[in-house]
This record gives structure tokens, sequence and C-alpha cells, in this order.
């Protein structure tokens, strides 16, 4: 039974009590600062400060795991403002593009559906994080390996929910079976459509379906995700193709110019 | 796809670029070599001697990168055992995983064309070796090692077609063959630069190296017009600095167009034959360039 979450992002309050969660339940350091002098500025400033937002870490990264991202859009006159919340993390993708690209099987899926880097057998070669189209998977200086959301493996194995869901004051994050998920997220659509609203469910197509899927109200782009994710492995076939009639005719090209042999053989045969 | 979906794997050019041009100029010199092993005449073999004495001292330089830019140095032998079954591990969905295996099949072929070659020319003399080495199937492993010598130039292209950052997989699915032909120039540079080192005149043999290595570099060329059209606005960069320099001055006009202008030169004005050491170190620098840009250009 795989198991996943659903992100009603509707409901989301921007607390950041699933961020904290994360970092707390997985003994995640705090992202350092990294202080630098600015011209012009007297005082060192911390360069990897977001410092335009309410949105502190700006990304996921390795010791972030989960990331509330702040969607603030105000029009040019000033008057009309919309704040969007959405709390990201790792998908969990059905096929996915880090445990395609994964040379030494250290990325592996779980019986339960969740995708984890097994840190014991990662070797750093940082070919998973371009693979990911969400931009999940982060490179740590620290360990020299990889890392990222797990699902919360050592809970849900236990029985118990994810972290973030568990800290999650407005029920915006749902963990649970995905069967059941997508019944309560296809329900939240249905009456959010009923009152008009323009919504989406993001996450039922991409990727042959993500284990953690969202509710959005604006475009996936808006919230910064893509809008059209490719599992970038799904172009090796076609890549591999071209790669191999480049060599079948840089064969060709040598095969004409050193055909002595052959001349040699056939004149041999003629005499 | 915005950029800001897709994290940067931060790979140092110094390690990853330089691997991509080192393996890539080894493998093309290897199945040049191959080439004329299997189909010239069994008199020259100048080239085929050449290649084997350039490939596999190249392919030895390899590992040092690419080991060097892991995370976990110590680790690297998790690319073929897996460390928690203690079995040979293989993912065919991942060019890196297979592109190590490859490699170990390519640096055994090139491993015994070397030895070969220097128990044919006296230089060491292995009593078990030289009794069986006219025994030993040397036209099966020029070819088990060409096919990998094509494998490894074209994967490393691949490889990073099959990521999600926006310039690598706009110019999908040419990167891989971009390379090809890119390592087969190189290598018939880096061979051709060893006969200038030992003072060998191959004569007839080079003039077909030249004509080939003219062949790819048009060949080259209009990759790189398509890989360009196909990248689209993700090539921007590629038109501000440092990429000017790099890949437009370095990798396009010094590394292709101005060894192939002095070719076609040379070839009207009845020059042919006489080697230039300056032209063929421009292949070569051209060749680094080109992957350092293009590795970069997908960083950016």
């Amino acid at each position: 039974m795989a198991k996943g979450m659903f992100i009603d992002t509707t409901i989301c309050t921007g607390c950041k009590s699933c961020q904290v969660a994360c970092k707390q339940w997985n003994g995640l350091a705090a992202e350092p600062a990294h202080f630098g002098k600015r011209s012009g500025v007297t005082y060192p400033v911390a360069d990897n400060f977001t410092g335009d937002s309410y949105d502190n870490t700006g990304s996921l990264s390795a010791t972030d795991w989960r990331h509330v991202r702040f969607i603030e859009q105000i029009d040019e006159q000033r008057r009309e403002k919309r704040w969007l919340f959405s709390s990201d993390s790792c998908k969990h993708c059905s096929d996915a593009g880090c445990l395609n690209a994964c040379p030494t099987k250290a990325i592996v899926r779980t019986d339960l559906g969740n995708v984890v880097v097994q840190q014991e057998t990662c070797i750093g070669c940082k070919f998973c994080i371009p693979s990911c189209p969400y931009g999940v998977i982060s490179f740590s200086e620290e360990s020299g390996t990889v890392h990222k959301c797990t699902l919360c493996n050592d809970r849900i194995h236990n029985g118990l929910g994810t972290a973030c869901a568990k800290a999650c004051p407005t029920g915006s994050i749902r963990f649970g079976e995905v069967a059941d998920l997508r019944r309560r997220a296809d329900a939240r659509l249905a009456q959010l459509k009923g009152k008009g609203e323009k919504a989406q469910i993001y996450g039922y197509e991409e990727a042959d379906g993500l284990k953690v899927f969202y509710l959005f109200t604006d475009r996936p782009g808006v919230y910064g995700q893509p809008e059209h994710p490719i599992v970038p492995q799904r172009r090796l076939v076609l890549c591999s193709l071209v790669t191999i009639l480049t060599a079948l005719g840089i064969g060709v090209a040598a095969l004409v110019n050193f055909r002595e042999r052959l001349n040699g053989k056939e004149e041999h045969h003629e005499s | 796809m915005s950029p800001d979906n897709v994290q940067v794997p931060e790979w140092a050019w110094y390690y990853i670029a330089v691997y991509f041009f080192v393996a890539g100029t080894s493998a093309g010199a290897y199945f040049i070599g191959a080439m004329e092993e299997l189909f010239s005449s069994a008199k020259e073999r100048e080239v085929s001697r050449a290649a084997c004495y350039v490939a596999f001292p190249l392919l030895l330089l390899v590992p040092i990168p690419l080991i060097a830019d892991l995370g976990r140095p110590g680790r690297f032998w998790h690319l073929f055992i897996y460390n928690q079954g203690g079995y040979p591990y293989l993912n065919l969905q991942s060019p890196m995983s297979v592109g190590s295996w490859v490699l170990l099949v390519f640096g055994v072929c090139t491993l015994l064309s070397f030895l070969d070659n220097l128990v044919a020319d006296r230089v060491i003399s292995f009593p078990l070796f030289s009794r069986y080495y006219n025994r030993i199937p040397r036209k099966l492993y020029a070819l088990v090692g060409s096919l990998a010598g094509f494998f490894i130039a074209g994967y490393t292209g691949v490889l990073l077609n099959v990521t999600a950052r926006p310039f690598w997989a706009a110019t999908s699915p040419l990167m891989g063959a971009l390379f090809l032909v890119s390592g087969a120039s190189t290598g018939a540079a880096a061979i051709s630069l060893y006969l200038i080192w030992r003072q060998r005149n191959a004569g007839q043999e080079v003039a077909r190296l030249e004509s080939f290595d003219r062949a790819l570099m048009i060949s080259e060329l209009l990759l790189i017009a398509v890989l360009l059209v196909l990248a689209g606005h993700t090539a921007q960069l590629l038109l501000t600095l440092p990429f000017l320099v790099i890949f437009w001055l370095g990798a396009v006009a010094l590394g292709i167009a101005a060894p192939l202008w002095f070719k076609y030169r040379s070839r009207r004005q009845h020059f042919g034959g006489v080697p230039h050491l300056a032209h063929y170190l421009c292949i070569l620098a051209g060749g680094l360039l080109l992957r350092i840009s293009l590795l970069q250009a997908g960083q950016l």
C-alpha cells in the first residue's frame, strides 16, 4: 500500500510548523548564515538570507527537506495583493528521475513507495541532482553525499504519519494511503470548483503519479513547480539511438578511409 | 521548465570536463587505431600503433578526476559492487552506471593493445605473453575496444542530455553525437602529435587520417549549428562572457574553423603531409574548451 501526502495549499497559512517539525524529527541543522562584506554596507551581510520575503530558506537543500514557499503577488498600483503558500518537499515520484540516475543503488524505493537515499551507499557523484525535475535532491559538503525528504521513513514504517503532517495546524498536509488521499483531493477540488474557483490537482499525471501531490489555485509555475516536468531518462533511448547512428557514420567514414585491406583482398581474389 | 526548478550538480570543470576530454580523446584515438587495424593493410600499422600508445596512457589519467570529484572518493567501488548486498550492480537507465562498466572493458582492451604493441616493438618481453601474443585474437579486442571506445566518447554527452537542466535537456539528443565526433577528432589529433613526437612519417596513413579528421571537423561544425538551434533561448548564455571567448573563440574558431581552414589551405598549396604542431594543439585545446563551455553553460 503506497503511502503519500496531499498538500491542500488553499488552507496553508504559511506558519512553517512543517519546516520546523521536519528539522526537529530528522535532526537537520539550520542552514548556516554565510556573512560577507557588501559594497556600501558597513556591517557584514548574510548572503544566503532571502531578505525580501517571509520565505527564509528560499529553496530545498541538504538541510531543508521542507520549504514553505511564499508567493507574494502585488499589482503595479499596489492595491490588489494576494499571498499564496505552498509547503514543498520531495514528491516521491512513481517514476523517479533521481532513482533512475543513481549508479550505485544508493537511492531506493521502499515497500511503502517512498524514495530514500541510503547514506552509507551514496558516493556523492551528484548525477541525481540535475536528474530531478523538481530540484529536490541536494548535496551536502559536510557528509559528501546527497540528502532529501524520506517521507519520514522511520516513522511511517512504525505506523506513524510524517512529522510535517503531524505538526500542520490547519490540516493542509495530510498523510495516508495514496488512494484515500486522492479521493479526498477529488472531493476538495469539486468543492472549490463548485464555488467557481480556479483549482487543479498537481501530481496525478506527472512522473507517472506523485506520491506527494498538491491542490493549486493557479498554474503550477506560480507555485515554483515545473508546468510539464519530464523524467529525463525518458530521453535515453532517443539520445542513445542518435549517438549510435553517429558512431555508425564515423565507422563508415573510417571504413572509406582505411579500406586498403578490403581493396587488397578484392584485387587478390581477382588475380 | 525554469532553471529554478532544477538544482545544479556543481560538477567542477577541472575534474568533469577534463575527464570528458581525456576519456573522449583516448576513446577516439583507440577506435581510429582499431579501424586501421581492422581494415588497413598489414604493413600499415603506424597509426594503429600510435593509437595504442596514446589511448592507454591517457586512459590511466581518467579515474583521477572522476574519483576526485566524488563527495566520498573512497567509495568509488560502489559503482561496481552494491555495498549492502555485495553483488555486482549495473543500472541500465543510468549512463553513469553503464559508463563505469564500459570504462573497465575499454581499459582492458587498451591495456591488451598497449602490451601487444610493446611486445611487437620489442620494448618489453614477457616470455609468456610473447609466446602467446600472436595467438591472442588482436582483432577481437580491437573490435570490442572500438565499440567500447565509441560508447565512452559518446555517453558523456548522453549523460548531460538525460538530465533536467534546461540547456542540457534542450540540446537532446545531439550532445552524445557531438562529443563522439569531437572525441574522434581530438583522438586523431593526439595520434598525429604522437607521430610528430616520435618523428615517424607515416605518409599515406597520415594523409588518410587527415582526410578523416577533415570530415569529422565539418560534421562537428554542423552538429554545433543544429545543437544551438535546438537549444534555442537556453543557449543565450553562450552569447555572454566568458562563453564568447571559451566557446566561440576557443572551441569553434580556434579548435575547429582555424584547423579546418589550415587543412584546406595546405591541401590547395600542396603542403600536405607536413605535420604542424600548433594545428593539432589547436584541435586538442578546442576539444577541451568545447566540453568546458557546454558543461558550464548547463550549470549557470
